[in-house]
């Protein structure tokens, strides 16, 4: 027993590693390991900036100079598209994969501090987000088809930010249930419909308004339709688009976590 | 008393205390109820709050459920260990006891803090008030309803249980229910089914608000059916819990689960309620009546597994506040209503009275508990033991005396130096034992070799250690407590089978991100040095050949200067050179104090490092000792010639074990070599190059797990 005493005693009184350090340390690791491996990235990061020039400044162009507020629509749709696209992709795939390694029962058994990880994920998600955004901002200003000013761009941009946090949280949930080679299926199938029952890529017909508010992504938009003050395209109030997203990131974080305590 | 089933009786008081002091919440927020009618309460709040209704309405939902959920768990707790009359003699005491001298005490406080509140609601005048109903039984039980409740459970549970013995001598109906209880919470389904007893009593009610949930039972005393019925049901199953040796960790496993459905069951619940407070006959009714069963049993699973997760070590805040929270839930009523009474015409908002009310009645409760019940004998009384209100030693964290030890108890820990333990282990994947009730423990500075064919429970053992997974029954301790503590984590360092670590990172970079987790880490260039890995340590791990990665997971082990050292077929693809190398850092680790568990195929590796072999074969330790003791256990020799006698002939001779024929020789692991050599000299007149040797682990082993199997 005295063995025993000595050594919970000497766990307990040892000085505590700085906690902010392992977070530190976890998320500077996970940015490094994204920027050794674009590869995975790119698809990801190219495609919504390519939808974007091709429907904004192709397609609908002169339409967009007629009516400046279809401007925004499209810079709505694929801005959020290219945001919430890499916080899901970015944390749920490489969580599925590192799952199949058995990476994560490994830091399970280390006296890593769970949440670290987490964030560290997080984190890259949002700044694979950041880099998947700025190229279409940029063209879309660049072009003069956002009529926006810059407050409103600036409030735009940190919604879309917010926004993607659901998102990676929807990303660790899909990573804790599939494997390896099937998460980016099921992040597909689950992400997907939304984009279109959202009603984020085409205006939908009034008999489908009542399912809107099912997908996490017409309330990213709707939050960021408020925060940067366009009247025009808010059709739910401002509390419940943030009562909604953190509701979905608490639903979805917190189905993750449980996984991931039990399984690994 | 074993420390497992003591954190889980910690956890399980929590509840309780918990269930008792969440009706102190509900009963101070029933002032600000929007709508209700002056008079049904003692006091009618100037300022009235959807919210507190809301909320009132959700904990009611389950806080009496959960209170008869654990005390049928402790009640068969106590029933097993007092044996029939004492257990009458202590539920008198502290059960009958209290609701007769509370009745009286508190009825006539009860009754004046009525009349006074409900004058001031009237604006002075008492309207006439309305009589107890002329109903045979009728009599205002107030809220020690649930005593007497729980005495009419009693009687009739171990009435039934007296009938099931004799009904089942044979165990057989007994061990069908435990099935169903723990096949139930598996599924997980015992939510719903949970849930139907008392849905389908309450869609039998003829006039139900949806608010009052399962209607109490304080006006009469005669037996109501939906309480008798819900109550009943949590009661039930919780004796049959404590009955199950699996259920407790099913419970505590799914917790999330469970309350995910309580909450949105809740969700659910609310809306409906919203749009027509009263039920209408019909499907929204049936359907209202299912959804709360549902959310009842969400929320008793869900918080009693929560409690059990994240409760269960020893706290004296927790143990204290447990202790008061019987008195405390006795005495509220009046203070409570007298608060409510006291502010109900302040002009302030709910939001700044509620608070108010539930601190200062707290208060006074908890000092009037401090001073008048704990160091007396109303202490005494209620939780069975007196404390002396100023005590400067700890005290010992020891539950409470209705929480007794529901299993047998497990050997004593004799081991001095004992630093990872698994003692009466078992753990189970649904129909496959892993391990079956094994005793192993690692002493300090000695490495423990732990050999076995595959699928012999070795990782699962080494799982328990590391906390990953939880065991069915049995103490798992790492550095004097709960491996999942992670102060305890941080002593030590672990080597998995099968983990590929992130190919994009160096290998500097890997033991620099595992040293961030510990206190005090070796510095990087050392854990490098120490793990032999200088030359290719800024080499990415993804370019590493396959003995590399496993040095350099060696060195992601060491780098923390674990206390404990968890290594699972450390060098498995290792060249000879590389493996000397990691014996070498192994034998250092040993002589600065570390103790290793060493999980491997390498015979000889365990015969060159371990100080004791633990062998494992079908979830059981068959055979422990040093090197030494396991060679001499099978006391077998190995015996090689040439020969012209076929393998098949020795091997049915008396005393041989095995026979293989090998490069033209004859190889026989025998017990008794000289009686097989007089027989070979005898049966071959040509038999050559005859030499006998004593037989390595290998053989020892070969045989251990033979006659395992």
């Amino acid at each position: 027993m005295n063995a025993l005493a000595l050594n919970s005693v000497d766990t307990a009184s040892a000085p505590r590693a700085s906690a902010m350090g392992a977070y530190f340390t976890e998320t500077r690791y996970e940015l490094i390991r994204m920027i050794r491996n674009p590869g995975v990235a790119v698809p990801v990061l190219a495609m919504p900036l390519a939808l974007y020039a091709l429907f904004a400044l192709v397609i609908f162009g002169e339409a967009i100079n007629k009516d400046p507020n279809l401007g925004i629509f499209f810079f709505a749709a694929f801005s959020i598209m290219a945001v919430t696209m890499q916080a899901l992709f970015g944390t749920g795939v490489t969580l599925a994969l590192e799952r199949d390694m058995g990476l994560l029962r490994l830091k399970r058994a280390q006296p890593a501090p769970p949440a670290a990880w987490v964030v560290a994920k997080i984190a890259s998600g949002l700044v694979l987000a950041v880099l998947a955004y700025a190229p279409i901002v940029i063209v879309a200003l660049t072009t003069g088809k956002l009529a926006l000013d810059a407050g409103q761009v600036a409030a735009f941009s940190v919604a879309l930010l917010v926004g993607s946090i659901p998102f990676c949280a929807m990303g660790l949930m899909v990573g804790s249930l599939a494997s390896g080679t099937a998460a980016p299926g099921y992040a597909l199938l689950i992400y997907l419909p939304g984009c279109y029952m959202s009603g984020m890529f085409f205006p939908l017909p009034k008999s489908m308004y009542w399912q809107t508010p099912i997908w996490p992504q017409f309330h990213v938009e709707q939050f960021a339709m408020h925060l940067a003050g366009i009247t025009k395209y808010q059709y739910e109030p401002l509390s419940m688009a943030i009562a909604t997203m953190l509701g979905y990131t608490v639903l979805f974080a917190g189905i993750a976590i449980w996984r991931l305590s039990r399984k690994g | 008393m074993n420390t497992h089933t003591e954190s889980r009786l910690h956890a399980l008081d929590a509840v309780r205390g918990f269930a008792l002091l969440l009706g102190v919440a509900f009963h101070a927020a029933l002032s600000f109820m929007p709508g209700w009618p002056p008079g049904i309460w003692a006091m009618n709040d100037n300022s009235p709050s959807q919210f507190l209704s809301d909320a009132a309405f959700v904990t009611h939902i389950f806080r009496m459920s959960l209170f008869f959920f654990i005390a049928g768990y402790f009640g068969r707790l106590l029933y097993q260990r007092l044996g029939a009359s004492a257990f009458w003699a202590n539920r008198g005491k502290r059960i009958a006891l209290p609701l007769v001298a509370g009745w009286v005490v508190l009825f006539p406080l009860i009754s004046f803090i009525w009349v006074t509140g409900i004058t001031k609601v009237f604006g002075g005048t008492l309207p006439p008030m309305p009589e107890m109903p002329k109903t045979p039984g009728a009599f205002p039980l107030t809220h020690l309803w649930f005593l007497y409740q729980l005495l009419l459970i009693y009687v009739a549970v171990i009435a039934g249980r007296s009938l099931f013995a004799r009904l089942d001598p044979a165990q057989k109906l007994r061990n069908l229910v435990d099935k169903a209880v723990t096949g139930s919470l598996r599924a997980p389904i015992a939510v719903f089914t949970l849930g139907l007893p008392v849905a389908s009593a309450l869609m039998s009610l003829s006039f139900w608000f949806y608010w009052q949930g399962i209607p109490t039972p304080d006006q009469s005393l005669i037996p109501q059916i939906p309480a008798s019925v819900g109550f009943g049901t949590a009661f039930v199953f919780g004796w049959l819990v404590h009955r199950s040796r699996d259920a407790l960790s099913l419970i505590t496993s799914r917790w999330f689960v469970h309350l995910m459905l309580g909450v949105i069951a809740t969700g659910w619940l609310l809306h409906t309620m919203h749009a027509s407070p009263m039920a209408q006959p019909g499907l929204t009714k049936t359907l209202f009546a299912m959804i709360f069963g549902v959310a009842i049993w969400g929320w008793v699973l869900g918080l009693t597994g929560a409690a059990l997760r994240f409760l269960s070590n020893y706290s004296a805040t927790r143990r204290y506040i447990a202790d008061a929270s019987y008195w405390i839930y006795l005495m509220h009523l009046p203070v409570v209503a007298a608060m409510q009474v006291w502010v109900g015409h302040w002009p302030l908002h709910w939001g700044v009275k509620y608070p108010f009310i539930l601190v200062a009645s707290f208060a006074i409760l908890f000092v009037s508990y401090h001073y008048l019940v704990r160091p007396t004998f109303i202490g005494q009384l209620l939780n069975g033991r007196k404390h002396r209100i100023f005590s400067r030693k700890p005290e010992t964290p020891v539950p409470s005396p209705t929480s007794p030890d529901p299993f047998s108890p497990l050997p004593a820990n004799t081991a001095g130096g004992a630093v990872a333990q698994l003692r009466g282990i078992t753990k189970r994947y649904g129909a496959v034992t892993a391990l079956n009730s094994i005793d192993i423990e690692v002493r300090r500075g000695e490495l423990l070799a732990v050999l076995g064919p595959n699928g012999a429970g070795k990782s699962t053992a080494i799982s328990l250690w590391l906390g990953l997974i939880e065991p069915d029954a049995g103490v798992v301790t790492l550095l004097g407590g709960e491996p999942q503590d992670i102060a305890r984590r941080r002593g030590l360092g672990v080597m998995m089978q099968d983990v590929e670590m992130p190919k994009e990172l160096r290998a500097r970079e890997l033991v620099a991100l595992a040293s961030s987790y510990y206190d005090n880490p070796l510095e990087v260039d050392e854990t490098l040095r120490r793990a032999g890995i200088s030359q290719f340590a800024d080499r990415a791990y993804g370019k590493l050949s396959g003995g590399q990665k496993r040095q350099a997971q060696f060195a992601v082990a060491i780098c923390g200067r674990p206390k404990v050292l968890f290594l699972d077929e450390p060098t498995v693809g290792l060249d000879v050179q590389a493996r000397e190398a990691m014996w070498k850092s192994i034998r250092a680790l040993l002589a600065d104090g570390c103790s290793i568990v060493l999980t491997t195929h390498y015979l000889e590796e365990a015969e060159a490092l371990a100080d004791r072999v633990a062998v494992v074969a079908k979830g059981r330790v068959i055979a422990s000792g040093s090197v030494d003791d396991m060679r001499a256990l099978v006391s077998c020799r190995q015996i090689s010639c040439e020969s012209s006698l076929t393998a098949a002939e020795v091997g049915s001779w008396p005393g041989v074990v095995d026979v293989a024929l090998e490069d033209q020789k004859l190889r026989i692991t025998a017990t008794d070599a000289e009686g097989v050599v007089r027989r070979l000299l005898a049966s071959d007149a040509r038999l050559a190059r005859l030499e006998v040797r004593q037989a390595g682990l290998n053989e020892a082993f070969n045989e251990l797990t033979r006659e395992a199997a």
